[in-house]
């Protein structure tokens, strides 16, 4: 072929042929396709990404738990320890203690008494150690 | 019937049926021949045609009538082929362009195809065009739609249709006349 116009030559057919009756039931396969609901597709990617969030929470919770109760042992054994040494060991005494003592701890450890002055005096009277606390 | 009134039957639940017929009565056969240009066999083009009509059902109330019901139909009917196409060569790990060169060069095979060597030539010269130039080459040359309802099929200008049918013919010239 030495020279091909295409808009020149006679008209080339796409060469598709469409099967014979093809249209005869093609408004009944539409219509019906139209009627029947279309299932709800739900993504498995979405369902695997729940399903991987509530493992990672369960990881997360239970991994802090067993921390947490590690640590908190920890230091419950740790303050034992320390109380422990001061009390038996260290020569640390009540007086020592007492300087360390800021106004913010002394305030934690003020006890809100309401006690009536005549009681007090009843019980100071009472007590026979009330002198050598005096001269103290 | 005027298109409007037509419409409006498609849209009236008392008359849509019937009006929905028609419109597949006439443009089903149409469609079919753009559909089986794009996708290029039957199987697939049965499967497209029916879900292009299928749209068509499910949007007619969002048609506003702004543009004619052909090119509105047409355009669902190319976004649905182009989407197919495109869905199957991402599932077969393969392009587009690769899947319809191997489709092209079977259709000596194929059942439904009574082209001779020529047609079959040509068809290998179309695929080998860019994707745009191909579909208006197609739409032109073997469907024969107006480069002005083309344009509003395509949203492209007449001007850049005629151009990429221009290139197209060159192109295909070009290929036919080689051995």
């Amino acid at each position: 072929m030495n020279d091909f116009k295409i808009n020149n030559n006679s008209k080339i057919d796409s060469g598709f042929k469409i099967p014979e009756d093809y249209f005869g039931n093609f408004s009944e396969k539409v219509l019906m396709k139209i009627n029947t609901p279309e299932p709800k597709v739900i993504s498995i990617f979405h369902k695997r990404k729940t399903w991987l969030s509530s493992v990672a929470a369960v990881l997360i919770i239970s991994l802090s738990i067993t921390l947490y109760t590690k640590i908190a042992v920890k230091s419950m054994e740790e303050k034992l320890t320390l109380e422990n040494y001061i009390t038996n060991q260290s020569e640390i005494s009540q007086y020592d203690l007492v300087t360390l003592l800021d106004t913010k701890d002394i305030d934690k450890i003020k006890i809100d008494l309401k006690l009536d002055d005549t009681k007090i005096e009843e019980v100071l009277t009472n007590s026979s150690e009330i002198e050598n606390y005096l001269t103290e | 019937m005027e298109e409007k009134e037509f419409i409006q039957n498609l849209l009236n639940p008392k008359t849509q049926n019937e009006a929905f017929q028609k419109l597949l009565l006439d443009y089903q056969k149409p469609l079919y021949n753009h559909i089986r240009n794009i996708v290029l066999n039957h199987d697939d083009t049965d499967d497209v045609l029916q879900n292009t009509f299928v749209k068509v059902f499910q949007n007619l109330k969002k048609f506003k009538g702004e543009s004619k019901l052909f090119s509105w139909m047409y355009r669902i009917a190319t976004n649905e082929a182009i989407t197919f196409i495109n869905k199957k060569a991402k599932k077969n790990g393969t392009t587009s362009e690769f899947l319809q060169t191997k489709i092209v060069e079977n259709l000596k095979a194929d059942s439904h195809f009574d082209g001779d060597a020529i047609q079959i030539k040509l068809q290998k010269a179309i695929v080998n065009l860019p994707e745009k130039q191909q579909l208006v080459f197609k739409m032109r040359y073997f469907e024969e739609i107006k480069y002005e309802e083309m344009s509003q099929v395509l949203g492209t200008s007449v001007g850049a249709l005629k151009a990429s049918y221009h290139h197209a013919v060159k192109k295909i010239e070009i290929f036919m006349i080689k051995d």
